[in-house]
């Protein structure tokens, strides 16, 4: 019997590498940056810091659940377990290098967190889940590789910005300025949640990242980078799922000849 | 490929002060809104009734939640194969009475044979049908048709000036008939088209002798697109009783309505069904193959199927994304960024005639190639190639189209046209558009939005599916086709794809000649012939369409 073991992503070059090994769960992101779990919770917005958690269902301990072969299978998540409310973080991602893209920390958060359901816009990223386990998320989606304080963003509305110019500080642009860079420190700081309401305590995010350290950090490929042109591997790989969906798509066993 | 001038150049520096390679520029100083003409407009105006009315109305400061519309800098638009520029809001539907005609103009179109009629004239009632007697009936329709009364004592009747872009005319292939048709009835053929497309659309409609109605935009207003046909049925009805002095109401009358509205009817567009709740000849019924036959850019550019693939291109993405999908599924602000991405500031052009430069080059001209996987790769692979770098070269480009849908349009659009244009087939070019869509996502790890994506993902799946209920060719699939029906973004395209097919190989008509022979008709109020110059006349406000209700209203404070 043959065995399965996941590739996570196609492709040899420097871009594709890095979506391979940020979507396979065993590779652990490297943390670049700290913020507090109250840091986390200011930024989400969805309550104060401190404060309890709001439910929609209480424990499930306390619930009496039907008899069910699911849900001996499937362990729930502990926001799940409490009773949490359905909440979200939403990221945007600068074409500017950003070191995640929507799709790619889709995928990413699709293999390394159960019960987060996660979507895909061009300029934005929502992922949504009970309340716990997204600031669980958050932070490893904030402090780590993954997130670049100037080309990546906490934005839970008006979004626009992923493709426009950078601000003169290397900044992408926010329409509702939730943050700022303090040229003191060196550092991007929030004084807005993620849905534009001013903080009473600012939220530092940490240093921007070097030009050349974005590029080797990516998952993005561009003209003025690596370009998707320059991975064979990739390129083939994408010609044959076209070809694959294209004369199979409604007779599976055509694939048998492909 | 030998570098030559951007296209889109010259727009770029027209939007923004800054060189378009510089990536780095200021935001938030720019005067917000008010950096607009439109918008300070707007609010001027809108104060005013605010105070009229006592209710409050438009308030640009409720933009980008609170913060104000216009922290980034607020682009003109060039609109392409022009050198008219306007504000954002010039190219909303609602704002363009150039964009409200060219849908006007299909919605109140319906194709009628005369045929049948003139067979129960001979041989049910005995009557004598003649030249002549075909001009005099064209006549009288031409009074019945807009509301004027015949047969009947007493009756109430149109205002000429409300109606007044009503009327019809005739189209045959046989050119004994069309002599001997008085001038301003006739839709001429040998006149209208160069002497090939000609020859082909006469041999096509044969003897065949076509009425082409156009019921008075207003209508359509006040209306809807099914009522054309039944309109258009009880004049037409009106007008053989008196022409040919018929007795109202006798069997054979009954015969006229059911050839009118059946038998002899050829509309514009096909009934939706029922959860899109519209009737024959609205936006949702519209073949790709029938919009691309209403474009008559290959009338005079018939060498050039990259401008007649972007000329319909234009006008299906103001009637299907901006009209159909931009009022059922959106509304208010609706779908105008997406679709106009397309047909503002020459960047398709630049990313179609790059790729048709390629094309001719590789293939040795227009429908050389053959039809194969190896052909959709090729050219998708290098279009898509160079118009993503022209973004990512060029920040400026990037911001002008700044959401992942418009760039997915148009990169996939410039792939299917120049795919169209290489093997003459437009399923190939769908093939080239579903490719650079795969292509496109894995090079950014973004596309458009969920759905957007979805249709694009699905769509290699369903491709070559001609089986009825499980595709058709492209031309005669719509924007009910399952898997098109709740997506902006797509289907102007194809339908420019579809253009662009036909035109390469040669052909006079992409699916119907009697459309393109009737979209011809140089009465009508749209220019089909120069969408693009149309609409851009619009933009400038010079545009004066029809249906407009002066003559019954006090003048305008």
């Amino acid at each position: 019997m043959s065995t399965y073991s996941p590739q996570f992503y196609p492709g040899t070059t420097q871009p594709a590498v890095n979506r391979s090994k940020y979507i396979n769960p065993r590779y652990t992101w490297e943390k670049l940056r700290s913020i507090s779990d109250e840091d986390i919770v200011t930024l989400l917005g969805h309550r104060k810091p401190g404060e309890a958690y709001s439910t929609v269902h209480p424990p499930l301990e306390e619930m009496k659940e039907p008899d069910c072969p699911i849900r001996k299978l499937v362990e729930p998540t502990p926001g799940a377990k409490a009773g949490d409310r359905v909440r979200y973080v939403q990221l945007t991602d600068s074409v500017y290098l950003s070191p995640m893209a929507p799709y790619v920390r889709t995928w990413a958060v699709n293999w390394r967190y159960r019960g987060l359901d996660a979507g895909v816009l061009s300029g934005r990223n929502p992922i949504e889940g009970r309340e716990r386990d997204v600031e669980k998320a958050t932070k490893e989606l904030i402090e780590t590789e993954v997130f670049d304080p100037a080309r990546t963003a906490v934005r839970g509305y008006t979004v626009h910005g992923h493709a426009l110019r950078l601000d003169e500080n290397g900044l992408m642009f926010d329409a509702v300025r939730r943050y700022a860079f303090d040229k003191e420190k060196g550092v991007v700081t929030y004084i807005k949640d993620q849905i534009g309401v001013p903080l009473d305590k600012n939220v530092e995010v940490g240093k921007p990242l070097p030009e050349e350290e974005l590029k080797k950090r990516t998952v993005q490929f561009r003209a003025d980078h690596i370009k998707i042109t320059d991975d064979k591997d990739l390129l083939g790989f994408i010609n044959r799922i076209f070809e694959l969906r294209a004369r199979s798509g409604f007779n599976p066993e055509e694939v048998k000849s492909l | 490929m030998s570098e030559r001038e951007k296209l889109f150049y010259k727009a770029l520096r027209r939007k923004f002060k800054e060189s378009p390679e510089e990536k780095y520029t200021t935001y938030y100083t720019l005067g917000g809104w008010a950096q607009d003409p439109r918008k300070r407009e707007y609010k001027e105006i809108a104060d005013n009734i605010a105070k009229e009315r006592g209710i409050s109305f438009y308030n640009p400061s409720f933009g980008c939640s609170g913060a104000g519309l216009g922290q980034r800098v607020i682009m003109p638009y060039l609109i392409s194969g022009t050198k008219t520029y306007g504000m954002p809001e010039d190219i909303h539907f609602v704002n363009n009475a150039a964009m409200h005609q060219v849908w006007d103009d299909v919605r109140r179109t319906v194709i009628v044979g005369l045929d049948a009629a003139h067979t129960i004239l001979t041989k049910r009632l005995g009557k004598e049908v003649t030249p002549e007697t075909i001009n005099h009936y064209l006549e009288v329709l031409n009074h019945t048709l807009p509301g004027g009364a015949v047969v009947q004592e007493h009756m109430v009747e149109i205002d000429p000036r409300l109606v007044s872009d009503c009327y019809v005319k005739i189209l045959t292939g046989d050119d004994e008939l069309a002599d001997r048709i008085d001038k301003k009835y006739l839709i001429d053929i040998n006149e209208l088209f160069p002497q090939d497309q000609a020859e082909k659309l006469k041999k096509a409609i044969g003897k065949r002798t076509y009425q082409s109605l156009h019921m008075p935009t207003i209508v359509g207003h006040l209306c809807d697109g099914a009522t054309m046909s039944r309109w258009a049925a009880m004049q037409i009805s009106m007008a053989m009783i008196s022409a040919y002095r018929l007795m109202a109401g006798e069997a054979a009358v009954a015969e006229f309505a059911y050839a009118a509205k059946h038998a002899e009817l050829i509309p514009m567009a096909t009934l939706t069904p029922w959860r899109r709740a519209r009737g024959p000849n609205e936006p949702g019924g519209l073949s790709f193959g029938f919009l691309a036959d209403t474009v008559q850019t290959s009338r005079v550019k018939p060498d050039d199927p990259a401008i007649c693939g972007l000329e319909t291109l234009a006008v299906g993405s103001i009637i299907y994304d901006q009209y159909w999908f931009g009022s059922y599924m959106s509304g208010g602000v609706g779908f105008t960024q997406y679709a106009s991405a397309v047909y503002t500031d020459n960047i398709l052009d630049d990313y179609v005639y790059a790729t048709t430069d390629y094309v001719k080059k590789k293939y040795g001209g227009f429908a050389k190639a053959k039809p194969s996987m190896e052909v959709i790769e090729d050219v998708a692979t290098f279009s898509t190639d160079y118009s993503l770098s022209q973004y990512e070269q060029l920040p400026a480009l990037m911001e002008t189209h700044f959401g992942g849908s418009q760039r997915a349009s148009v990169i996939a659009a410039a792939s299917g046209v120049g795919a169209a244009i290489a093997t003459g087939v437009a399923q190939i070019g769908m093939g080239a558009w579903n490719l650079s869509m795969l292509l496109h996502k894995e090079s950014l790890g973004r596309l458009g939005f969920y759905g957007y994506d979805a249709q694009d993902q699905a769509g290699p799946a369903n491709l070559w599916s001609w089986r009825s209920d499980e595709g058709l060719p492209v031309e005669l699939r719509g924007v009910n086709y399952p898997n098109y029906a709740m997506n902006v973004g797509h289907s102007g395209e194809y339908a420019g794809i579809v253009a662009a097919a036909h035109v390469a190989r040669g052909d006079a008509w992409c699916v119907n000649p009697i459309i393109k022979v009737a979209f011809a008709d140089p009465s009508l109020k749209f220019d089909w012939v120069h969408p693009r110059q149309c609409l851009a006349k619009g933009v400038l406000r010079e545009y004066v369409p029809a249906g407009l209700r002066d003559s019954i209203i006090p003048p305008l404070r």
